[in-house]
């Protein structure tokens, strides 16, 4: 690419690529990768996600209680987990720090507003092959550029289903599915409690206990348990289903500090107004 | 010969130390980081050392109960946070030598004199350190609490409290903030000891550790406290949270 | 033409020793080694040293930054250092003592790697005793300084990061030495080491003259080290300040650099006329300046409660 604004259609910006691959490469430093614990089972008549509530920035914890299940259409949900290869070709943006989660919105802007559209000219409930396909579709042609990690999940004329959507464009059609980087955490519960034809409140727990699963035994997990039912019935989401662990100490007296604890040099009062009262009432 | 090669992901570059005729384990590294949190903090007639219990590579757990302070002598208490291998080489060797001293003198090692044996020990390997952040809390000739802190090849200081380790960002503005005193080397002097008692200061580093445990993923499950006083050490153990 | 026989057995390589010569005795191992040439330093197999070094020091970040200076004048020898420590951008102690005192007449600086400094200068100590031992007189100063220099120069190119002062009296007087970790010496009356170094080569070469009072001189070498730790990050803390007579070393003064700055810069000595509201619109109302103010009270403003302070 070499005048960008020749191809300016939006959306990335490549022209540095080539420049960064002149120079042995570029590695991003500041590359979020967002560790997560997110699954989904289906059950005897619907589908359960779960997710946990951690956000890291690197060995600091950025959000202890996010949201990681989102919204694609009333009867489909998506829980989000990546690593943000992307960072590379969108330096200089917002994107450098909350890379995945703005991608993820992104994304999930973009496929429940064509959803959106679709049902107002169809006049029928949305499909999940439908988010599925736009999903894929999207994340092959950005080549992993894109790095979202899903598991998408809802309840249509088919039935409950669930899906993997991987950063390059595959997917997968599973009875239970796990992704993030507790996801090997998460799918060992699976592997060993998983049955056919669950009723809602066992898979509920199996979810949670996978999510439970990664944060406890993943560091780039941790917090609390979020979970999204779908079903015939309709849509339940449980925030904050579980809080697994509380802080285990609070300094009784807090921290308070003496007046006069930080010495005043002087003072210098500017009234907004000429109407205020004197500074010296104030005091 | 044998030859050094080495290097890892993040830290060093594969390869290029050997030129390009030799290229072997590419991804290997001396080091690795294991996490966790030390401080200490020092009084006038006691001193408490404490550590997080977790240790840890990249986002996986080894083991939720590794005691990072080691009493070396009745009167010296150490801590280290970084990588573990180095770190429990580095005590063994310490810990013998801490033997020698008793045969020889008929006496244990003091904390002031430990704390210079262990500098020079880490300077021994200034070329090729050990990737250990140290603090050296114990009681001094005279009662005193002393905590001694250091820097990975053996800088190190003598102060009333210091904290190292993966949540030393976190923690060490507020122990500034509770717990800074006029600088030792300010004309005319000023007494400079931590203004804390005993139970405030436990209380303080209780407090220190849950909320480092909070933001920082690489501490957690549970802290130690070794308080050190005129009748001996004792052992506090808190539960932190274990996610 | 006769050769001379001289002694460089002191800038050889420091040898790897054999197994069994390592069961060492007890002093030894205690001191680790710190009195003699031969140490012993683990040294990584590699090939390319330097580079190992290289990615050795981005990964353990030794404590670095620092602003020091010493100048000779008339009444003697004056040390002035900060008490920074940093290691990358995260400043990990403001209680750094960078004056080493090796003995009551020589006083030794530290810039650069604070291990470095602290490892090498202890030895010096060690070595200036041993030579007082050895002869039954006290070191010169060249001699100090040679000693170091020799000593660091035998590690060239292994990454040792020194920038060091020697400054101390002997029978010929004041003597101020600059050493540093490349092996360069320098005898000279002025010097200023360090990453705050120009800042306050700025102050000093400004306000030096060789007929200085101690207290002048001494007010001069504190003010230079707090204008450098006001410009440059790496340096800040305490400005301690020392001064070398034939007596030997003592310490004048040793102030945090805050307390420096409102005595430089006095709180309301900055332009900021108070803008009062009150029916007197935009009128601006001259403020008097705190020293002003302070001159009128004299000392009653030091006692006064901060609610009393204001104007």
């Amino acid at each position: 690419m070499q005048d960008p604004d020749a191809f300016d259609l939006g959306g990335f910006e490549f022209s540095a690529s080539s420049h960064n691959a002149k120079e042995g490469g570029f590695t991003s430093k500041l590359a979020t990768k967002t560790g997560t614990t997110i699954s989904g089972v289906i059950y005897a008549d619907g589908v359960v996600l779960g997710a946990d509530t951690r956000s890291t920035n690197g060995e600091t914890v950025a959000d202890k209680n996010c949201e990681k299940i989102h919204y694609i259409a009333p009867n489909i949900y998506c829980c989000g987990a990546g690593t943000a290869a992307d960072t590379e070709a969108v330096t200089g943006t917002y994107y450098v720090y909350f890379s995945i989660f703005q991608l993820i919105l992104i994304l999930k802007g973009m496929v429940s507003s064509a959803l959106f559209l679709h049902r107002k000219s169809t006049l029928r409930e949305s499909r999940v092959v439908s988010a599925q396909s736009i999903l894929k579709s999207h994340l092959f042609k950005y080549q992993g550029h894109v790095g979202a990690a899903l598991v998408l999940g809802g309840f249509d004329i088919h039935g409950p289903q669930l899906f993997t959507v991987y950063p390059h464009g595959s997917s997968d059609c599973l009875p239970y599915a796990t992704m993030g980087s507790g996801s090997l955490a998460a799918m060992s519960i699976f592997e060993s409690d998983y049955k056919d034809g669950m009723s809602e409140d066992e898979a509920k727990l199996l979810v949670a206990r996978s999510i439970r699963a990664g944060i406890f035994n993943d560091l780039g997990s941790g917090s609390n348990i979020d979970l999204c039912v779908l079903s015939r019935a309709g849509t339940k989401y449980l925030r904050n289903f579980e809080i697994p662990q509380e802080r285990t100490y609070i300094r009784a007296e807090g921290y308070k500090f003496k007046t006069g604890t930080t010495v005043i040099n002087k003072r210098n009062f500017q009234t907004a107004t000429s109407t205020t009262t004197e500074p010296k009432k104030i005091l | 010969m044998e030859t050094y090669d080495a290097v890892g992901e993040n830290n060093f570059n594969p390869s290029s130390y050997h030129g390009n005729h030799t290229k072997q384990h590419a991804t290997w590294s001396p080091y690795d980081n294991n996490g966790g949190t030390v401080m200490a903090v020092a009084g006038e007639d006691y001193v408490i050392c404490a550590a997080d219990t977790r240790m840890s590579t990249g986002y996986s757990i080894m083991t939720r109960q590794y005691t990072k302070v080691d009493e070396m002598s009745p009167k010296t208490l150490m801590a280290s946070a970084g990588f573990m291998a180095d770190a429990a080489t580095l005590k063994k060797l310490l810990k013998g030598r801490c033997d020698q001293y008793q045969f020889a003198n008929n006496k244990p090692i003091g904390c002031v004199a430990f704390a210079q044996m262990l500098s020079n020990t880490l300077y021994m390997r200034r070329f090729f350190p050990y990737y250990a952040f140290n603090i050296v809390a114990g009681l001094d000739a005279e009662g005193k609490g002393a905590v001694f802190t250091y820097d990975a090849v053996g800088s190190y200081e003598r102060t009333n409290y210091s904290c190292q380790g993966s949540g030393q960002q976190l923690i060490m503005p507020v122990l500034d903030n509770q717990l800074k005193t006029v600088s030792p080397l300010v004309l005319p002097a000023v007494s400079s000891a931590t203004p804390l008692s005993e139970e405030e200061a436990i209380d303080l580093i209780k407090d220190c550790f849950a909320t480092a445990g909070e933001r920082d993923i690489y501490t957690g499950d549970a802290v130690e406290l070794f308080v050190m006083n005129k009748d001996g050490i004792r052992k506090e153990t808190m539960p932190l949270k274990t996610d | 033409m006769t050769s001379l026989n001289l002694d460089f057995s002191v800038l050889d390589r420091p040898v790897r020793k054999e197994a069994d010569e390592l069961t060492s005795t007890l002093e030894n191992d205690v001191l680790c080694g710190i009195n003699t040439h031969d140490q012993y330093f683990t040294i990584p197999r590699v090939e390319d040293f330097s580079r190992f070094q290289k990615d050795v020091v981005e990964h353990v970040k030794p404590q670095h930054g620092t602003t020091t200076l010493g100048f000779i004048f008339e009444h003697g020898i004056i040390i002035a250092v900060d008490s920074r420590a940093s290691q990358g951008p995260y400043i990990s102690s403001q209680t750094v003592k960078k004056v080493i005192e090796i003995n009551p007449f020589l006083l030794g600086t530290m810039a650069g790697g604070a291990a470095d400094c602290q490892f090498w200068q202890r030895n010096l100590g060690i070595q200036c005793r041993l030579h007082e031992l050895e002869t039954g007189k006290r070191i010169t100063v060249t001699g100090a300084s040679k000693l170091l220099a020799n000593t660091l120069y035998g590690y060239r190119g292994r990454g040792l990061s020194m920038g060091t002062m020697v400054a101390g009296w002997d029978t010929t007087g004041p003597g101020l030495f600059y050493v540093d970790s490349d092996g360069t010496r320098l005898k000279g009356k002025r010097f200023s080491v360090g990453s705050g170094s120009l800042f306050a080569y700025g102050v000093l070469d400004q306000g030096f003259r060789h007929d200085l009072s101690i207290k002048e001189a001494a007010e001069l070498g504190r003010r230079a080290i707090y204008h450098a730790t006001f410009r440059d990050a790496f340096s800040g803390g305490t400005v301690s300040v020392y001064h070398v007579g034939p007596d030997g070393w003592t310490k004048m003064s040793g102030t945090d650099v805050g307390e420096l700055h409102y005595e430089y810069y006095p709180a309301d000595a900055v332009e900021n006329p108070e803008r009062h509201g009150g029916g007197e619109g935009d009128i601006f109302v001259p403020k008097k300046r705190e020293h002003e103010q302070n001159r009128e009270d004299g000392e009653k403003k030091k006692d006064s409660s901060p609610e009393a302070m204001e104007t």
